[in-house]
């Protein structure tokens, strides 16, 4: 890495490491835990930048990894005495052994990572709707497999007693992992190949980049870190079933890379960012407020309305996201600086 | 009841409920063939348009007058949707559309939730369609001979639609060439509003099926049409109508054979099993059992 | 265009933290919270809860409130999501500074709210969840204004073996939604008990929101013997067409369902059945059941224009009050003294069933009688007020 890239990379952690450390320091419970939903949605986001942003594959059925990180992790970690009175079916080494938090996690990375591999090999040679649908196949089979898998995940019944383990300093060194993950295979060989098959099928496979590895390497890694969310989303919602994985959430998260910018790794955490305070901002709206002697009466479902508005209008203005392809240079602040200083130089020159 | 009634009584529930999955798909069908997009608006559209036919009654209508009103509401409602969210979409990428779709059904179900009432609301059958046909052990309920009788016939008039009439040409040239059709004069704004209008009012009918099954109307009752209409698509192959329904019947089959026929812990996996078949079609023959656009596969 | 994304998203941040911190005056009212499913799939059941714990605090507030200060109840929209409920309830404990907390029907949700509310030491009275085993698994701040569904599902299969003289089963459940599922599962459990391992004939369910059961009645009616009574656990959207569906095949054995069958939608779906029974925590009507049942059922319609639309409004009126009496009974807001006032109700009237708790979790589960109802071409009738023998354990 050059020295700009490092410098650049240094200015983003120190930003979220304040960030963070303020919110560790000074913000009460209810910051925390909107601070951590809207990373949970960053992690998601950026991942899933990395399989359909860069390859312009569609994967509509993404969640199901989300899902088989969060089972895969909350079993593991799961008290022994939980597991003795509500999950006695639980296969003999699975049932009997507690383990760590990261242990857990990077599993509920590896598990869904791993089913990627196996099932994108075969799908990802499809195209453009095909994949979409075969994806969102996927998320039907994970769900009903994880809803008659009793004896691992009880079924219908909520999965719960998970310990809580997600805090802000995990979900802090994981979206960082992440991000730093995403940049550098975008800016990577493979990156460059990724975004070429994406852009023009026919040139690419002219070149002799192979699409499918290409694909299958860009739905893996993003396999891998929306288990990990799944984990931290596990412990830190406590309770869930396999329906809480399902269209909804695949909605937000998809908005959050359309608007914030397919293809963009900042785009995408900054969608995220964007969108998770708007809509917490408008749940708070929702209640109805006082605008001095305006009542504005209460109206539930507005954050959902604002978001879905919000999404149309960027397709049809920017249908490749607000950043589109491109990053925010970091370091943009010290070209502004610059720009002054070279304003008073020549200013003094005169 | 005797094996052979067994069987026969099945085969009845599955053409029963193929057919509601064929009169989804077929107007979902229809909008992808010109427009390359999957509306999944489509499932919404019926709602609305089963929501007007409960309103209809509520307000004196007869059914079948209201039921009019319904596929008419549902047909201006598909219009409109196009007109302000899809149009200005028009040379975007494909899953830009899809995407708005999506964007589109969550405005569309708070809107009832907010506007109407998030409670489901009985569906007023009429009384002709509650009775039953007894042939031996048999009991075929007027309302699904309804719904058999009344796919086949929606089937013949669009065929006619499509191949015979001005406008049904011009949509099948504008489906294989959108510029050549272009180039003929024919107004593509028109056809998509054509195919956009006669898809949604398809929804619109297919709405009065569905909801009789259902006996209720709620904000979300979309999901399922749009769901089981898009795996028939699939099945069948995306550009063709015959296709769409072809789709849905085996689709209807697999789902009551694998229920009927396998024991109980085996049939849990259902959905499972269908999928896992469709992604075993979309392998062996990406462009569907009768599609007829070239794909690629890498 | 880059920077004003950035620039948009800090002053949404910005605008976060200003009205998270706006903070809330002092003002002399008693808050109760309330997180509920007004928008998303559980919408229908959220609503009428809001409804019924309005009009309970527009009651308490006409006679002078609670302690002698009106009560407010704040209302979040939790969206059906589990991580939007869980931050509404911190944001109404710690911003809002509710003093006792109602709502959620479902268990995933309510298992999300529950942590938050324990480790607040904030009263929780759920408004309709019928899991007995949430208690144990929430903690002591933790109440039901409902019925386990153990405790209803063993008083129907009682009532059908005992009452109905059936000896022999067919039990079909939504598979899904932990609620049918459970309930099919107590049931099947009392049932054997009563009648035998082999009394359940054939054991069958259908995918939640795909009422089409044409499939599974063919199987049914294809059995050699046919069962004495069926049982059908059902969710409220679906119980009428399903029971349409299986009269109309010709199945006239009596239908037995869970506390969700207490809808409108019953009667006007299945027009005209007969020999349906459910457990429910009361009939609610203008004419019949309880006293104070057919108050709150005037009350309801004038202020909303329409019958209760299920069991639920209900539980959200019985919730506010049981908390208001709580909080009288003890002459404090403290949690701790509400929680201990709670667990020496005994027989507490209640629209929705009298409430009866006790010092252990499980207690925390009111002791109900249960209502055993019954269809008459189309009208209901109070069968019978129903205590099981025996009970499956959570």
């Amino acid at each position: 890495m050059s020295k700009r890239q490092i410098l650049g990379a240094l200015t983003i952690l120190f930003v979220l490491g304040l960030v963070f450390g303020l919110a560790q320091l000074f913000a009460e419970a209810y910051l925390t835990r909107v601070l951590i939903t809207i990373a949970i949605y960053a992690i998601l986001s950026v991942s899933l930048s990395v399989s359909n942003g860069f390859t312009g594959v569609f994967s509509i059925g993404h969640v199901a990894f989300m899902a088989l990180g969060a089972y895969t992790a909350g079993i593991l970690t799961l008290p022994l005495q939980v597991k003795a009175t509500t999950m006695q079916d639980l296969p003999r080494f699975l049932g009997t052994i507690q383990i760590g938090f990261l242990p857990a996690t990077l599993a509920a990375g590896l598990v869904p990572a791993i089913v990627a591999l196996l099932v994108g090999a075969a799908i990802l040679r499809l195209s453009g709707h095909y994949i979409a649908v075969a994806t969102l196949g996927l998320l039907v089979i994970t769900s009903e497999v994880l809803q008659n898998a009793e004896a691992l995940t009880r079924g219908a019944r909520t999965f719960t007693g998970v310990l809580p383990l997600t805090n802000l300093g995990w979900v802090f060194f994981w979206a960082v992992i992440t991000l730093y993950v995403a940049w550098r295979l975008k800016r990577s060989h493979f990156g460059r190949q990724m975004l070429a098959s994406r852009d023009d099928l026919a040139a690419a496979q002219a070149q002799g980049i192979n699409i499918l590895r290409t694909r299958l390497l860009a739905f893996v890694v993003s396999a891998f870190f929306t288990g990990v969310a799944g984990s931290l989303y596990a412990h830190f919602v406590l309770a869930f079933s396999s329906r809480t994985f399902y269209l909804p959430i695949t909605f937000e998260v998809i908005s959050m890379l359309v608007v914030g910018g397919m293809g963009s790794v900042s785009g995408a955490f900054l969608g995220a960012v964007a969108l998770g305070s708007l809509k917490e901002v408008m749940r708070l709206l929702e209640p109805g407020f006082a605008i001095g002697p305006i009542h504005v009466p209460p109206v539930y479902g507005l954050a959902q309305i604002v978001i879905a508005t919000l999404f149309i209008l960027v397709m049809i203005f920017r249908p490749k996201g607000v950043l589109g392809d491109r990053e925010i240079d970091p370091l943009f602040w010290m070209r502004w600086l610059k720009r002054q200083d070279d304003g008073a130089r020549l200013k003094s020159q005169m | 009841m005797s094996s052979l009634e067994t069987l026969l009584q099945q085969l009845f529930n599955a053409l029963t409920i193929g057919s509601l999955y064929a009169e989804a798909a077929i107007g979902l069908a229809m909008i992808f063939s010109i427009l390359n997009m999957v509306n999944f608006a489509h499932g919404d559209i019926l709602m609305l348009g089963v929501y007007s036919i409960v309103f209809g009654v509520a307000s004196g209508l007869p059914f079948w007058g209201a039921a009019i009103l319904g596929v008419v509401f549902a047909a201006l409602a598909g219009v409109l949707m196009e007109r302000v969210a899809y149009r200005p979409l028009r040379g975007a990428p494909d899953v830009a559309l899809l995407l708005t779709s999506f964007a589109v059904t969550v405005l569309v179900e708070n809107g009832i939730i907010m506007f109407v009432s998030p409670n489901p609301q009985p569906f007023p059958v009429p009384a002709m369609l509650n009775k039953y046909v007894s042939i031996g052990n048999l009991r075929l309920p007027a309302i699904d001979i309804g719904v058999i009788a009344s796919t086949f016939v929606l089937l013949a008039v669009f065929t006619l639609l499509v191949k015979r009439t001005r406008i049904g040409i011009a949509m099948r040239a504008s489906s294989s060439d959108s510029v050549g059709a272009h180039l003929c004069g024919i107004d593509i704004n028109r056809v998509v509003v054509f195919a956009f209008a006669l898809g949604s009012a398809m929804a619109g009918f297919a709405g009065i099926g569905w909801a009789g099954r259902l006996g209720i109307v709620e904000p979300f009752m979309g999901l399922e049409p749009v769901l089981k209409g898009f795996v028939a698509c699939i099945f069948g192959g995306f550009g063709s109508l015959p296709g769409a329904v072809l789709g849905a019947y085996m689709l209807g089959g697999m789902e009551v054979m694998f229920t009927a026929f396998l024991p109980t812990e085996y049939a849990l996996y259902r959905n499972a099993y269908i999928f896992v078949v469709l992604i075993l079609v979309l392998l062996l023959r990406p462009s569907g059992l009768l599609g007829t656009t070239a794909k690629e596969k890498l | 265009m880059r920077k004003s994304l950035l620039l948009v998203s800090v002053i949404l941040v910005l605008a976060l933290l200003a009205t998270s911190c706006g903070g809330q005056k002092a003002t002399t009212s008693i808050k109760i919270g309330g997180v509920l499913e007004l928008t998303g799939g559980l919408a229908s059941l959220g609503n009428g809860v809001a409804n019924g714990a309005k009009i309970a605090v527009a009651e308490l507030n006409a006679k002078g409130g609670i302690l002698g200060k009106t009560v407010e109840l704040v209302v979040r929209d939790c969206k059906t999501d589990p991580v939007v409920a869980g931050t509404a309830a911190t944001e109404l404990i710690e911003v809002s500074k509710v003093k006792a907390m109602i709502g959620l029907v479902d268990s995933d949700l309510a298992l999300a709210v529950g942590p938050v509310c324990q480790k607040n030491g904030i009263p929780y009275m759920s408004s309709g969840a019928t899991s007995p085993k949430l208690p144990g698994q929430i903690g002591n701040t933790f109440f039901m204004s409902a019925f386990g569904d153990n405790t209803q599902a063993a008083a129907a299969a009682e009532y059908a073996y005992k009452e109905l003289g059936a000896r022999t089963a067919y039990v079909l459940w939504e598979k899904g939604i932990e609620y049918t599922t459970v309930l099919a599962k107590y049931f099947e459990q009392r049932w054997k008990e009563l009648a035998g391992p082999d009394s359940v004939l054939l054991n069958d369910f259908y995918l939640q929101g795909d009422p089409k059961v044409s499939g599974q009645i063919t199987k049914l009616r294809s059995l050699t013997k046919q069962p004495d009574v069926l049982f059908i656990a059902s969710e409220p959207d679906d119980c009428g067409v399903v029971v349409k569906q299986f009269r109309d095949a010709g199945l006239n054995q009596p239908i037995f369902g869970g506390d969700a069958y207490d809808t409108p939608l019953l009667t006007q779906v299945a027009t005209g059945v007969s020999d349906v029974y459910y457990t429910a925590p009361s009939l609610l009507a203008e004419n019949a059941g309880s006293e104070m049942g057919q108050k709150f059922y005037k009350e309801y319609v004038k202020t909303y224009g329409h019958a209760p639309e299920s069991a639920f409004p209900a539980l959200g009126y019985d919730s506010i009050m049981a908390l208001a009496k709580a909080m009288e009974d003890a002459g404090s807001t403290d949690g701790a003294k509400v929680i201990a006032a709670l667990e020496k109700f005994k027989n507490v009237s209640a629209v929705a069933g009298n409430l009866t708790f006790g010092p252990n979790l499980n207690d925390h589960t009111p002791m109900k009688q249960v209502a055993i109802i019954r269809t008459v071409k189309g009208q209901l009738e109070l069968a019978a007020m129903y205590a099981p023998e025996k009970v499956p354990a959570p």
